[in-house]
């Protein structure tokens, strides 16, 4: 490498022939650490788009959020209890969010008793509210997770994650990344 | 007819390559001979490429892969480009573009004609490699066992001029790094002269032009196309363009080098193995599916695993050569405070650190899955704020680094430049203060004038004027450097200062934008050959005589059933309006307006960027 081939500058000579081996086998650690990962993940036959469910039949962690468009407007996590409740985290720098939005408007059509909740994650107000101008607002309730507290304490790794509570208060479905038609069919309307 | 002239053709092409491969170790061959299968594979790759082309032109049905993705409704240039607008066809133009640069690389002149050989026998390897893959994971040439007469159509988002060229040309750009890997690779198996870092230069400066102008028709295609306002989205697959090209760029810049220091061999060797591998990887995690993306692509995970079977053996086998065939001891850097060399490399390690972020960045959703079996997705803020701040003293470096001299301390006139820098800064200054006062705004803005008034100031002071093209080409890496300059600008305007307008209109409404009236004058729904359109027309600035009409709406697309936007986009030399059509309401029409203040900028310095790639690659 560039830097290292001014030996007599920085190594003495022995122990920079140590480090200069070091320094070139790096790319070639790189390239198993990657292949690694790469072929366990493909092996382990995981759908990009289906994710895992670590929080499944747990409580709803509790929360208290404040309204996008009414800072008086307050949600806790005795609000939602005693109904089905569709928990959306989302934000407005978040693409695949933008790919699952207009599913919400379909959810909300075909289940007007389900209340959909959107937590919006990290984002500026101005933004949100434009997000939700331009693509539409599908939710019953926007809270927002200014500083991502609310998200830290669902477990929320990546934007868009989706999850079903049930009447009682559990998680009873858990979502990463955008949800599609087919997940919507499968694997969210049977629960409803 | 043309599944099987096709097909046999691609075997035949990649036999050929065998027998080369084998040819050095068991028949041996002269090199006029060598050279003439060398072209015979590749025209053969071309011929296998353009047999799947005509079956899409002739809307051929019985091949399964033109039943899939075309429809004889389609214009021409979409069934054409229908061609490479699916995974199958476009890996086969991956492997026509690989032949497409050996057959050229056949014919240069004034190298070693073993080291040209061993160049050309590395690329058979490639080409044998990926022919395979095409073979037994991606064939095009499947035929139906049934007759049908009827396609299922292609993606409407390809059905657009500019993306049916960008494959093509990113493509020119990714497997361009095949020739200046294998040369680099050849290289380390001969190590006898330099020559070989010359050749390099030219094909690396071919690559990274085309890469360039690949990127840019990528997100060009992105702005007016997905109709979010924006150009660049931090995409997995628009980060994996962006890879190669920054660690390209890093080579481009060493081999410059080399003109005044022989010292940095090893370096452009690893470079040259880096890009490629790159370029494999992103082939890799875009045709394996593997990361979530708005560009939509299939996913079959024994595709995935073979191609990164390739990626193990290319990278695995370039770096593996470079651990044991160390090139020879050269003499050591010359790295004073501040010369030419020490800038370069620098930067080099600059641009180093931000591809690797940008690489962990990208990957990292992969490993946390793994380890944690949790999905994540890293966008724009990972990578505003770590790549951003990392390229800024490389583009600070950038704007004096020209006029460094190759051996000593000493700045020509550094006084005027110090002067104009401060000059600058001011000028800058107030002019944020009067708009709001923003800080990226006012670092991009400082950064990029700086870097185009150092290089003009460097071209007035270091050379006398003349208009020939001998001049041209030395001014070339000040070109580059003012093109790079005017991008930042754009760059910074459009993303800093973008201003946005929401409308709620019915047909006949005048509404302003920036002082100028403009009128909604009606919705109109037309049938196209494949489509439904709806659009908006607008006239902007109808106070004056000659006012614009802009077109915004939305394309439905009955055979895939699929709904586009189309943005309407008035162009101006210091902004873009940029109109998108949202849905009605009680006979109001939802109309969003963006001004996009210099983006043309953008394009511009792009297109510099591009000119000077042209003007280096003919120049030695």
């Amino acid at each position: 490498m560039a830097w290292s081939d001014n030996n007599d500058l920085f190594w003495v000579n022995s122990s920079y022939k140590k480090m200069n081996r070091i320094i070139i086998l790096t790319p070639l650690i790189i390239l198993l650490i990657i292949c690694f990962f790469s072929l366990t993940y493909l092996l382990s036959g995981k759908d990009p788009n289906k994710p895992p469910s670590a929080l499944l039949n747990k409580n709803v962690p509790s929360f208290e959020s404040t309204s996008l468009y009414d800072t008086k407007e307050i949600i806790r996590t005795t609000d939602i209890k005693n109904r089905k409740t569709l928990i959306n985290f989302f934000a407005s720098w978040c693409s695949p969010c933008k790919i699952e939005h207009p599913l919400f408007f379909e959810i909300g059509k075909k289940y007007p008793e389900l209340y959909l909740l959107g937590f919006n994650h990290k984002d500026p107000t101005s933004d949100a509210k434009k997000y939700l101008e331009d693509d539409g607002n599908p939710y019953d309730f926007v809270g927002v997770d200014a500083d991502g507290l609310i998200a830290l304490e669902f477990g929320v790794f990546g934007l868009p994650e989706t999850y079903l509570i049930n009447e009682e208060g559990k998680i009873i479905f858990k979502f990463m990344g955008p949800i599609t038609k087919d997940v919507l069919k499968n694997e969210i309307e049977p629960l409803l | 007819m043309s599944s099987l002239v096709g097909f046999f053709s691609l075997v035949f092409a990649i036999g050929i390559n065998f027998y080369l491969f084998l040819s050095r170790y068991i028949f041996k061959f002269q090199k006029q001979k060598f050279n003439l299968f060398i072209r015979l594979s590749s025209l053969l790759t071309l011929l296998s490429f353009f047999s799947l082309m005509y079956a899409y032109v002739v809307s051929d049905f019985s091949n399964y892969n033109v039943f899939q993705n075309s429809h004889s409704n389609k214009p021409l240039i979409y069934k054409i480009s229908g061609t490479w607008g699916n995974h199958e066809g476009s890996m086969l133009l991956w492997l026509s573009i690989l032949s497409i640069f050996s057959f050229f690389f056949s014919f240069t002149k004034n190298i070693d004609a073993g080291f040209q050989r061993l160049t050309l026998i590395i690329q058979s390897l490639l080409h044998i490699l990926f022919g395979l893959f095409i073979i037994f994971t991606s064939n095009p040439f499947l035929v139906n066992s049934i007759l049908i007469n009827e396609g299922l159509g292609l993606n409407p988002i390809l059905q657009d001029p500019g993306l049916a060229v960008h494959p093509p040309i990113l493509y020119a750009g990714y497997v361009g790094y095949s020739i200046v890997f294998s040369i680099a690779i050849a290289g380390l198996f001969q190590n006898t002269d330099d020559e070989w870092l010359y050749v390099a230069k030219k094909w690396s400066m071919i690559s990274w032009t085309f890469l360039t102008g690949g990127i840019a028709l990528g997100s060009y295609w992105a702005y007016y196309e997905l109709g979010w306002g924006g150009w660049w989205f931090w995409d997995p697959v628009e980060n994996i363009s962006l890879m190669p090209w920054i660690a390209g760029l890093a080579l481009v810049h060493s081999l410059m080098m080399v003109r005044g220091e022989q010292a940095i061999k090893k370096w452009i060797v690893f470079l040259s193995i880096l890009c490629f591998s790159l370029s494999v990887f992103g082939t890799f995690l875009v045709r394996s599916g593997i990361l979530t993306s708005v560009h939509s692509f299939a996913a079959d995970a024994s595709r995935g695993i073979f191609i990164l079977l390739i990626f193990f053996i290319v990278t695995g086998f370039g770096f593996l050569v470079f651990l044991l065939k160390e090139p020879n001891k050269s003499n050591p850097l010359n790295l004073l405070f501040i010369n030419k060399v020490s800038a370069l490399v620098i930067n080099n390690i600059l641009m180093i650190i931000a591809t690797l972020t940008i690489l962990l960045g990208t990957i990292y959703p992969i490993i946390i899955e793994v380890l944690y079996n949790k999905r994540i997705s890293v966008g724009g803020p990972y990578f505003n704020a770590t790549v951003i701040p990392i390229m800024i003293p490389g583009f600070l470096l950038m704007s004096i680094a020209p006029i460094l001299s190759w051996q000593t301390n000493k700045i020509n006139n550094s006084k005027k430049y110090v002067l104009a820098f401060i000059i600058l800064s001011v000028l800058v200054l107030i002019q944020s203060y009067f708009l709001d006062f923003n800080t990226w705004g006012f670092v991009g803005l400082l950064l990029g004038f700086w870097i185009i008034l150092a290089s003009i100031i460097a071209i007035f002071s270091s050379y006398k004027i003349k208009i020939n093209i001998k001049f041209f080409k030395i001014i070339n890496p000040h070109v580059a450097h003012i093109g790079v300059g005017i991008a930042i600008v754009g760059i910074t305007c459009s993303s800093v200062f973008q201003n946005e307008l929401d409308f709620n209109l019915s047909e006949g409404d005048k509404f302003n934008i920036n002082g100028k009236t403009v009128l909604f004058e009606k919705i109109e729904t037309t049938n196209q050959t494949n489509f439904q359109s709806l659009r908006g027309k607008f006239l902007f600035d109808i106070e004056k005589n000659q006012s614009k009409e802009i077109e915004a709406g939305k394309n439905y697309y009955p055979v895939s059933k699929m709904i586009t936007s189309e943005a309407g986009i008035l162009h101006q030399w210091n902004k873009d309006i940029y109109f998108i059509l949202g849905d009605q309401k009680d006979n109001e029409w939802f109309v969003k307006v963006l001004i996009n203040p210099f983006v043309s900028f953008i394009w511009l310095g792009v297109i510099i960027m591009i000119y000077s790639g042209l003007i280096a690659v003919t120049r030695r």
